[in-house]
């Protein structure tokens, strides 16, 4: 099988000159197609810099970036724009729902995208909610649900183009212990039971273990000790 | 669409107050228009509805019918052009009148007012050439002595079977037919034969041996153009030949009155294109996280645009839709203003409406091609 994804010697940096700042230093790190990854480090040390290259949200200073098999190194914002659309799905560190939109609409929106509507999304959107537990929460407006009820409505909008790579950026950092969780055991039971891959950036060191691997980041460069076990 | 849909259903009030905003200013460019239409049709509907296609003005007169008088030479000579099929005079004047008889109960015996009359050939090789063109009711005249009125005045003293008698005590007119929007100079307005026009004339002024049209009505032989025969025509020296079209388009009161309202118009086309701009930009710029995240997984930039659009499409038909029952529900009431309201305006401002509508959206179209997808992954309140 191919990997999800895979990063060689990547480097980002941003601004020029004094102002240079090197988020990422020649990060290599590959992900199997079915793997959990934990992506710890403190804050600054590059992990959404990390998440946003494997998504196609940017492009790397330098380095080759693969993604389901596609090399996306060079690919033009428009390339980029339809590896988002039909090969990630990412939770946000923030704004992850359309506020006037319901739960159901939400995750509808994705295949609405990708100019596909009719009953087979509609009944995606609804199987996903149900597995997240929404099935009387659908046609709540984000306004209308709790903090643990969004992330799940969020999660389910990012597997509804049924990912190859899913990229979660602190989906527990606004919960509580408890709920948070919940809410890692929600994305397990999804990720391996669609047989997906994962990165899930977290703070905590306590949810890593919902993971197949952790790898810690500091200032840009990933530990090399748990590359070793990469694939 | 889909976006464009469920955001108007989820912000009910919003949108409909842009409806009604933009219905409001569909509603008043139609009323100028209705407006403007209808004092150019009081001004100058007796040109515009009468038969001939050319007309012929004295050089001095400066189109304006009220100053023209074509010479007896200029008549021979006109008569002479290449392409005149027939030629024939038609004479323009105000009168003081008073009504004898008139169906009206207050309308006075003895009350004076000012009509202006119109007189043409009904006999002859020029019989019928400035004759009105939109007869209601009744007939044209076939006689002495009798006339086609504007039915804007029927209640004036000037329905059929009322006698119009031009003072001081002559010609006495009867109404035998209606015609729609033949008035000149915003004054009752009555066509009558050239003979009795010349009768007319007499009355006032006993030492006229010979009356002279104020214009002459002109149409083509077949296979010319009535462009052609203008052409041909202003050859003639001391004369000024305008097509009918020409002729409203370009009479002194015509053009200053039809300048005035379509500044108004014009100043209301910008004030829509501003509050369809600025509303649709506020939208977009109070929703811009969540098109950043909508680009963030996978929108591209023309499927937002495009979803834009189509909403401010929506909106801009449904106040068209608005303004045109406005002025539908309100029209009859504008009637006697001389305020017309037709389908075909509506098309062309609905249209007009629709371009302005799409042009009011280019800033925040603007806006939307501009997101940045990346700003999906700044935290809360870090978005740009
Ligand atoms: N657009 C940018 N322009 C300049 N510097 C940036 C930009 N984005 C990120 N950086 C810098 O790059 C470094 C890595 O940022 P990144 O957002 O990847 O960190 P992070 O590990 O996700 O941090 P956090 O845990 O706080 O979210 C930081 O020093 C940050 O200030
Ligand atoms: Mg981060």
């Amino acid at each position: 099988m191919t990997n999800a994804l895979e990063l060689h010697d990547i480097t980002k940096t941003y601004g020029e000159g004094d102002n240079m700042i090197t988020a990422l230093a020649s990060a290599t790190l590959a992900v199997a197609s079915d793997e959990m990854i934990a992506l710890i480090g403190p804050s600054g040390s590059g992990k959404t810099t990390l998440l946003s290259i494997a998504g196609g949200l940017l492009s790397p200073s330098s380095g080759q970036v693969i993604v389901g098999g596609k090399d996306i190194s060079h690919a033009s914002p428009s390339e980029l724009t339809e590896v988002r659309r039909s090969t990630v799905g990412f939770v946000f560190q923030s704004v992850n729902l359309v506020p006037f939109l319901t739960a159901r609409e939400n995750l509808l929106l994705v295949d609405e995208l990708r100019g596909s509507r009719g009953k087979q999304s509609r009944d995606r959107a609804d199987r996903l909610l149900d597995e997240l537990g929404l099935a009387k929460r659908l046609n709540n407006l984000p306004s209308q649900l709790s903090g643990g009820e969004r992330q799940r409505v969020a999660i389910g909008r990012a597997l509804m183009n049924e990912p190859a790579l899913v990229l979660f950026d602190e989906p527990t950092s606004a919960l509580d212990t408890h709920l948070g969780e919940q809410v890692m055991e929600l994305i397990q039971s999804e990720v391996k039971g669609r047989g997906t891959a994962a990165i899930i950036i977290t703070h905590d060191r306590r949810m890593t273990h919902w993971c197949d691997r952790t790898v810690t980041i500091l200032d840009g460069h990933l530990q090399t000790d748990e590359l070793a076990t990469a694939g | 669409m889909f976006l464009a849909i469920r955001e108007i259903k989820r912000a009910k009030v919003r949108f409909t107050l842009l409806v009604l905003a933009i219905g409001l200013l569909v509603f008043l460019v139609l009323f100028q228009i209705g407006l403007r239409d209808g004092l150019i049709g009081q001004f100058i509907g007796a040109l515009r509805h009468q038969s001939a296609p050319v007309l012929v003005f004295d050089a001095q007169a400066r189109k304006n019918i009220e100053g023209s008088r074509i010479s007896p030479d200029a008549q021979a000579a006109l008569a002479q052009v290449d392409g005149v099929g027939r030629i024939g005079p038609l004479g323009e004047s105000t009168f003081t009148v008073s009504n004898p008889v008139s169906r009206a109960k207050s309308v006075e015996k003895d009350r004076l007012i000012d009509a202006v009359l119109f007189g043409y050939e009904i006999t002859g090789p020029a019989a019928g050439l400035g004759a009105p063109t939109t007869l209601t009711k009744g007939r044209l005249p076939t006689g002495p002595n009798e006339g086609v009125a504007s039915d804007r005045n029927r209640s004036e003293g000037f329905d059929i079977g009322d006698v119009v008698r031009i003072e001081p005590g002559g010609v006495e007119i009867t109404v035998v037919g209606l015609a729609r929007d033949i008035n000149y100079s915003v004054s009752p307005t009555v066509f009558v034969s050239w003979d009795t026009f010349q009768a007319a004339r007499k009355v006032r002024n006993p030492d006229a041996t010979v009356v002279f049209p104020s214009v002459m009505v002109v149409e083509p032989v077949a296979g010319v153009s009535d462009a052609r025969l203008v052409t041909n025509l202003s050859t003639v020296s001391g004369v000024v030949p305008l097509t009918r079209a020409d002729a409203v388009a370009q009479s002194p009161g015509v053009a200053s009155v039809s300048q005035s309202l379509n500044t108004v118009i014009g100043l209301l086309v910008i004030t829509a294109l501003m509050v369809i701009g600025l509303f649709i930009l506020i939208l977009t710029v109070q929703k811009s996280s969540s098109l950043t995240l909508m680009r963030a997984i996978g929108a591209h930039r023309r499927t937002l645009a495009l979803s834009l659009l189509a909403q401010a499409s929506m909106v801009v038909f449904a106040g068209v839709i608005a303004g045109a029952i406005m002025m539908a529900l309100i029209s009859p009431a504008l009637n006697t203003l001389g305020v017309s309201f037709s389908f075909s305006q509506l098309g062309v401002v609905g249209v007009g409406a629709m371009i302005v509508g799409w042009i009011g959206s280019l800033a925040a179209v603007l806006r939307v091609l501009r997101i940045e997808p990346i700003n999906a992954t700044l935290p809360p309140g870090m978005q740009r």
